[in-house]
């Protein structure tokens, strides 16, 4: 039964990311370039949605949080790894696999140099955890924990503010 | 006079972003944040102890991702499912299609096929590697680590932000283009 939600929820997803551009190479590269700025508002739309939605949830105590690590140098550092090569494949993990799927070759590939990457990640993970992980490391922190809040006090305005960015951001078709 | 996938999406970006927000919350109500990365190392995982347990018995994360050594989890049906989902949507909306080098690419970098493939490999590699390095990526990073008020999220995001951006205006510089 938990496979199967898996799996409509994801296959809701994947055509999410298709029918809306996420997936098309062109589109994620002329959002980097500063060209076409709808992937970027509506990554922003959807934290904005997410970010009222789970506090919401969360308030009702019906939230399943699952918060990632700190480690200041290492999160960093691979935020700029990854970044580098959203820009070089012009893919993500996600959009990589729904790209795929529309047939698009240098995305099947994509995938392929994916699994290596981490895979190398994987055997060199003991040397990178003593070294770089180690550096600013915080565990599971949030915003709203740090400040001793429930978090729905912090997203309400910041989730307001990410739709009102989308929304401000230059591009196409407006909401109704 | 553009390929068919460069048509304007069926979709408009608010209405994908609104649907997104909406699939992580409930997927956030009923089992957990979304999240995709952490599969690629559990497929590695898995089909390493397959083919040689010894090698993969050498690496605990891959031990640790491939726990159970099954992929018949919650979490790599829902990136089984993205596939699924954009086929389909891809076939309804008549937008399958081949194309080997994108247009922006080929562009830039002519129309080379193997280049193209080469680079995608390489960009691949290093936004796997990136991703597990910082134990995350767009979606469990940038959309449910953000929601979700994470610090790490939050720098991972900006980090990201800065050197995508950075990487994709010197990899695809203005030229001359009307300004």
């Amino acid at each position: 039964m938990k496979l199967l939600l898996g799996l409509v929820l994801g296959a809701v997803f994947g055509a999410v990311l298709q029918l809306s551009g996420a997936s098309s190479h062109t589109k994620i590269t002329n959002a980097l370039r500063l060209k076409n700025l709808d992937i970027i508002k509506l990554i922003l739309m959807a934290i904005g949605v997410g970010m009222l939605g789970v506090h919401l949830l969360d308030l009702l105590g019906l939230a399943n949080m699952k918060v990632k690590e700190l480690y200041v140098l290492g999160i960093l550092l691979a935020g700029a790894i990854f970044g580098a090569g959203f820009a070089v494949s012009g893919y993500c993990p996600g959009t990589a696999l729904a790209a795929a799927a529309e047939g698009k070759p240098d995305a099947w590939v994509t995938i392929a140099g994916g699994l290596v990457g981490a895979m190398t990640f994987a055997f060199l993970f003991p040397e990178l955890e003593e070294h770089l992980l180690a550096v600013g490391r915080y565990g599971t922190v949030t915003l709203h924990g740090e400040l001793g809040i429930a978090g729905i006090w912090l997203a309400a305005p910041l989730g307001a503010l990410c739709i009102w960015l989308a929304r401000r951001l230059p591009g196409g078709a407006g909401m109704p | 006079m553009n390929e068919s996938t460069d048509r304007e999406p069926v979709m408009p970006w608010w209405a994908g972003g609104i649907a997104i927000g909406l699939i992580l919350t409930v997927a956030t109500g009923l089992v957990q944040p979304i999240g995709v990365s952490t599969q690629y190392v559990a497929f590695d995982g898995v089909w390493l102890h397959a083919v040689a347990p010894n090698l993969a018995a050498a690496s605990p994360y891959l031990a640790q991702a491939a726990e159970g050594r099954t992929l018949a989890t919650y979490e790599f049906f829902f990136v089984l499912g993205i596939p699924l989902g954009a086929f389909c949507a891809a076939l309804a909306t008549n937008r399958f299609s081949l194309r080997i080098v994108p247009r922006e690419w080929s562009a830039r970098f002519g129309p080379s096929p193997v280049k193209r493939l080469a680079g995608a490999f390489f960009g691949g590699f290093i936004l796997l590697f990136g991703a597990r390095f910082g134990g995350g990526c767009t979606s469990g990073h940038m959309i449910s680590g953000v929601s979700q008020l994470a610090i790490s999220s939050f720098l991972f995001s900006a980090a990201l932000f800065i050197s995508a951006i950075a990487t994709a205006r010197w990899l695809y510089p203005d030229r001359g283009e009307s300004r």
